[in-house]
């Protein structure tokens, strides 16, 4: 049982920023004015539990602001942005292999081979994964995660969540996240010696990213009627783009926008 | 004869250059319309005695700016969807004035976390009366990607969507905007957009 614990408690550890990878199925183009006009069906939100939403939206807020923010002010204080841009890779190079498998079951293969060529580099030459010479190398990042392989078999999207401390989600990407932490956890557990451990290996992933991401959320806020359906719009919106900046590579020349790494936001900056 | 040749060269000379001013006349280069108001914005918000001033004259002298080139019209009416059809003449009016104060300080009190980026418009794409505008807000390594939709009136192309990493600003003031009308009425969004407004007017942040 107390096995169990732990290795749930590790895998917490590589929780992906999965949620913001794949999108809902609709293609969107701004100079459509249908886009604008309706909301289609397929993009129309399911939030069947909104009010129990709501309620962790507070309290996700309230931890937030009271918790998490000044603990990550002050660590980027004591940090210099660059070594907190090492920690955060190295926390991204460890899910690379898991990144490729994805990609082999969404039948990506040559992103399967950039994923692997990433990680031995990575690994090696960019000492553990702190840096990223591979993209200098021209291979650029991939995201592929087990939520994009479900969306690819056909599983649908499911309803909104918003859980506490990972902020919004929905069914099918909190169970695609489970699959890929715990994917990844038995290769890496036993470094842990202990769950106390594992808890601050977790928490200190999530105050190093948003550390890196400070002042986006009280933006958000300070611009929004209503935070909830902002965070909740924002997060369909954003996947929607990332999924189609990640997955087809080919379908825009024009635009070097998405050569560009877009930092993925983890949850906290939308919820 | 002379004078003939110099009768059709002129006249030549005459209908082409009708051509090419209808040519731009038709499709006016949206970027070039766009850029000049963002880099005026900027000047401005860069000036240590501007922004000395209360929030709300600095938002009145930067709406007239602005409004040369984006359309709160045409937002206002976006972001509402199908209730804008529900509504009276005055209701639009008293909604588009609340709607616009609200961008304004917004923006204002925004601003200040990216006048020191660099801007740089990467690309535009038109279709028929329609443009987006492509531009880079660039941090150090880190760039992000921000659109501008735009609508093409007579002569002059007209924003009237901002789009940040692929998150449309009026879709997403709709769905705010959709969930405060599904649980109050009309009059209970304009008191709440009013309270909103106050409280920024007063640069308080929310609690």
């Amino acid at each position: 049982m107390r096995k169990m614990f732990r290795i749930f408690l590790v895998s917490l550890f590589f929780w992906g920023n999965c949620s913001l990878l794949y999108a809902a199925d609709g293609e969107v183009d701004f100079l459509d004015d249908a886009f604008y006009d309706d909301i289609s069906k397929e993009n129309a939100v399911n939030d069947p539990f909104e009010g129990i939403n709501r309620v962790i939206f507070a309290f996700n807020d309230y931890a937030f602001t009271w918790i998490l923010n000044p603990v990550a002010t002050g660590y980027s204080y004591l940090l210099p942005a660059d070594i907190r841009g090492a920690v955060e890779n190295f926390f991204y190079n460890m899910q690379e292999p898991i990144r490729a498998a994805n990609s082999l079951l969404q039948a990506r293969f040559a992103d399967a081979g950039t994923l692997l060529v990433r990680f031995t580099i990575n690994t090696f030459g960019g000492v553990g994964g702190l840096g990223d010479p591979a993209v200098e190398l021209g291979f650029p990042r991939k995201e592929a995660t087990f939520c994009q392989t479900l969306n690819t078999w056909g599983v649908p999207d499911g309803i909104f969540l918003m859980v506490p401390i990972m902020g919004p989600t929905t069914l099918r990407d909190v169970s695609g996240k489970l699959v890929d932490s715990f994917a990844v956890t038995p290769l890496y557990y036993t470094w842990a010696a202990g769950w106390e451990e594992s808890v601050s290996i977790y928490m200190g992933k999530e105050v190093n990213h948003l550390s890196l991401h400070l002042g986006e959320y009280e933006t958000m806020k300070e611009m929004s009627v209503d935070s909830y359906a902002a965070v909740r719009d924002g997060f369909y919106q954003y996947r929607r783009k990332y999924w189609e900046s990640s997955g087809n590579d080919n379908a825009d020349d024009t635009g070097d926008v998405h050569d560009e790494y877009v930092a993925p936001p983890s949850a906290h900056s939308f919820y | 004869m002379k004078n003939f040749q110099h009768i059709v060269l002129f006249s030549f000379f005459f209908f082409f250059s009708s051509v090419v001013s209808q040519v731009s006349a038709a499709t006016p280069d949206p970027t070039e319309q766009l850029k000049p108001v963002v880099d005026k914005v900027i000047t401005l918000l860069k000036d240590r005695n501007f922004r000395q001033r209360s929030v709300v004259e600095q938002s009145e002298v930067i709406v007239k700016l602005v409004s040369e080139r984006f359309d709160f019209y045409e937002m206002s009416k976006r972001v509402l969807g199908k209730q804008w059809r529900t509504l009276n003449s005055e209701q639009r009016e008293q909604f588009v004035g609340l709607f616009t104060k609200l961008l304004q300080y917004v923006y204002i009190g925004q601003v200040d976390d990216y006048i020191y980026k660099k801007i740089k418009f990467s690309g535009q794409r038109i279709r028929r009366d329609r443009a987006e505008v492509k531009s880079l807000l660039i941090d150090g390594d880190k760039s992000i990607p921000v659109s501008y939709i735009m609508i093409l009136r007579k002569d002059q192309w007209m924003a009237y969507d901002i789009v940040v990493e692929g998150v449309s600003l009026i879709m997403n003031y709709r769905n705010q905007i959709g969930t405060v009308l599904r649980d109050e009425n009309f009059p209970g969004l304009i008191a709440m957009l009013k309270k909103k407004i106050s409280k920024l007017e007063a640069g308080e942040k929310d609690e």
